[in-house]
């Protein structure tokens, strides 16, 4: 008897890279140059008379990045606020994601709508949105004080309060479909057997949604994460101006001050933060078997 | 024990279970058979409160159970696809039961080693259960179950994946725990054999409705209709013609044979249709020069034998008789070693078959 092995058809060297050249094309000029461009400039000398010095070689702009304190604070509050509007979207999305999981027939199609059509508003028209729906004149105002939770006016917005919930509103419809993804593959035999076992509503979130989900709330979270960290609209629109986020200063160094080595610097310790710490949860996630075996 | 009355399930127009009325006695073994989609599994989805019934009562131990739900009803289910919780371990799992109900981490430990060594499955216990073989995670899916000390423990044709030796395997294993710990169950299948082999009593259900509850013997030797006869593997259901009715019922087979029927007169009519059922093991064949000493008191036919089939315990005979087949079942040695082509004679007693109206009804 002879076995037969069958190879798969590999493909000539030239004929991948011609396949692969349009990619590469495209991957070099939209990601690499700019990356590079970028690297090279915050590597250029300060000058209070242009952009940067042309063909300098200078650590100003991370000298910049790492004495200010100022920039501390702001690179401090950025993660903090990133970090808190992570939780929140990650929360809000499991639970609403297990809402429409849980529904049947058009309530299903209604939370699910909803939350693909609030992605096709376009940002800008959100964050107003948002303004003056929890402006102290505003719709949830009114509910607060018609169900009588408040006397006052609450303020929502013009505060950290305002710059949360606005970039929650960008955040939270990613949060939703990635968790949303991952619970539609959940087998509801699963669910039956639990409540079968004696388990009641929160035993069976706890002990086979939540653990079900792990993979869907890491990508939720990644997406949030990454996203808040270079939050900039909300926090402008709906902050006070002391929530001071990274994209906030970097535009302002870039547009008003004028000084480009120090926004690149900052913008490229910012998404080197960011790799970081997406690298740090990567691993430990993949230490505690759950988004690479998943 | 258990008690269904008038039980009934419906998805929108389709009634899945039809004024279903049972007792099952405590410790009781009760199987539930039928082809799929005549509402079993839809009936113990409904004991276990996963089906709410838009009519009737469950009562468990004397408690109407109907409106409970389920996490709070004294049942446990062991599903078709037994439905191990992935991202726990067999321990994790069969320790969900005391986990749910706030028993302490050592306590449910002990206690899922305990339900592990009824099931032989305690080398397995830190193991994942998606690398389990299916005979293995149906062991853990019923030491899961029984760990909570259930009154009733419902199982959904648990072995219906399983293939056939380990099948097999398992249903003795099943009846041994069945002994052991005394529970009493409610058990779905399709598979006559399974049911007859684990069931203290079995129940045919046909289109949602339970048709027949009975001893397995008495079900398989006296069927109340034509559904559970054939359903019970009768293949020679004979539809003849009803010749004379006064001087001794008399039926005409469409070979051309006229055999007595002896079936209540009142039933049946001149020149209606009578199902004669002649199970495979109650026929006799003898080759043909023997046919001539017919005693008279039975019911024969000339065949022919098309084709022969030995199958280690009993051989089975394909005869055909003009247009008709019959089906024949004998012992090892008691068909004379009869081939294809033989020409036979084919015996049988009339009050041993079974008689059916039209309408599938039996005529006794």
């Amino acid at each position: 008897m002879s076995t037969r092995t069958r190879r798969l058809p590999s493909l000539g060297g030239r004929r991948t890279l011609a396949l692969l050249a349009p990619l590469l094309a495209l991957d070099v000029l939209v990601f690499l140059v700019p990356t590079a461009y970028l690297l090279r400039v915050s590597l250029t000398a300060r000058t209070p008379g242009g952009a940067f010095v042309e063909g300098s070689w200078a650590l100003d702009g991370y000298r910049y990045v790492t004495e200010t304190s100022l920039v501390h604070e702001i690179l401090a509050f950025t993660l903090f606020f990133a970090v808190l509007v992570t939780a929140l979207a990650v929360a809000v999305g499991v639970v609403y994601a297990y809402a429409a999981w849980c529904a049947t027939g058009w309530t299903r199609t209604l939370l699910l709508g909803g939350a693909v059509c609030s992605l096709f508003t376009t940002l800008v028209v959100k964050l107003f949105a948002v303004l003056l729906v929890y402006s102290p004149q505003g719709l949830v105002n009114d509910l607060l004080r018609a169900v009588g939770l408040a006397s006052e006016p609450v303020l929502l917005v013009d505060n950290l309060a305002g710059a949360v919930i606005g970039q929650l509103y960008i955040v939270v419809p990613y949060a939703i479909l990635a968790v949303y993804a991952v619970l539609s593959s959940l087998n509801t035999q699963l669910v039956e057997a639990a409540r079968d076992l004696g388990a009641d509503g929160s035993g069976v979130f706890r002990e086979v949604v939540l653990p079900h989900v792990r993979p869907g709330i890491a990508v939720a979270a990644v997406i949030a994460f990454t996203w808040s960290v270079g939050a900039y609209p909300a926090p402008l629109l709906l902050g006070s101006g002391s929530e001071q986020t990274v994209g906030i200063l970097v535009s302002q160094l870039l547009l008003a001050r004028f000084d480009w080595p120090a926004a690149a610097a900052l913008s490229v310790v910012t998404a080197g933060t960011v790799f970081g710490s997406l690298l740090v949860v990567l691993w430990r996630l993949d230490l505690a078997g759950g988004l690479l075996d998943a | 024990m258990l008690e269904l009355d008038d039980l009934t399930v419906t998805y929108g127009d389709l009634t899945a279970v039809d004024g279903v009325s049972l007792n099952v006695r405590d410790g009781e073994l009760c199987c539930l058979l039928g082809p799929s989609g005549s509402g079993k599994s839809t009936l113990l989805r409904a004991v276990a409160g996963f089906e709410p019934p838009d009519r009737g009562r469950v009562r468990i131990d004397g408690q109407d159970v109907t409106d409970m739900p389920p996490h709070r009803r004294p049942t446990s289910m062991v599903f078709q696809d037994w439905a191990l919780f992935p991202t726990k371990s067999v321990a994790e799992n069969v320790a969900f039961g005391p986990k749910m109900r706030g028993v302490g981490r050592a306590d449910r430990r002990a206690a899922a080693q305990e339900a592990l060594k009824l099931v032989e499955m305690t080398d397995y216990a830190e193991a994942d259960p998606t690398d389990l073989s299916g005979g293995q995670q149906q062991r853990v899916a019923l030491a899961r179950s029984l760990i909570v000390e259930p009154d009733l423990l419902l199982l959904d044709e648990p072995l219906s994946s399983l293939d056939r030796g380990l099948r097999e395997t398992m249903q003795v294993e099943l009846k041994r725990i069945h002994d052991r710990v005394e529970t009493t169950m409610l058990y779905v299948t399709h598979d006559q054999n399974e049911a007859f082999t684990l069931g203290d009593r079995l129940g045919v259900m046909e289109a949602g409705r339970l048709v027949q509850v009975g001893t397995p013997e008495a079900v398989y030797t006296d069927p109340v209709d034509r559904f559970v006869e054939s359903f019970l593997g009768s293949p020679n259901l004979i539809t003849c013609r009803v010749v004379d009715v006064d001087e001794g019922p008399t039926v005409e087979t469409p070979f051309g044979v006229r055999v007595p029927a002896p079936v209540d007169p009142d039933r049946l009519t001149l020149g209606d249709d009578l199902v004669v059922s002649l199970r495979p093991e109650r026929l006799s064949v003898t080759a043909v020069p023997a046919a001539a000493t017919d005693g008279g008191t039975g019911a024969s036919v000339l065949a022919t034998v098309v084709e022969r089939v030995y199958r280690g315990s009993d051989v089975r005979l394909r005869l055909s008789v003009d247009e008709t087949e019959l089906f024949v079942k004998r012992p090892i040695g008691a068909d004379g070693g009869l081939a294809a082509g033989d020409e036979v004679t084919v015996r049988w007693a009339p009050d041993e078959a079974t008689y059916f109206d039209t309408s599938g009804a039996r005529c006794r």
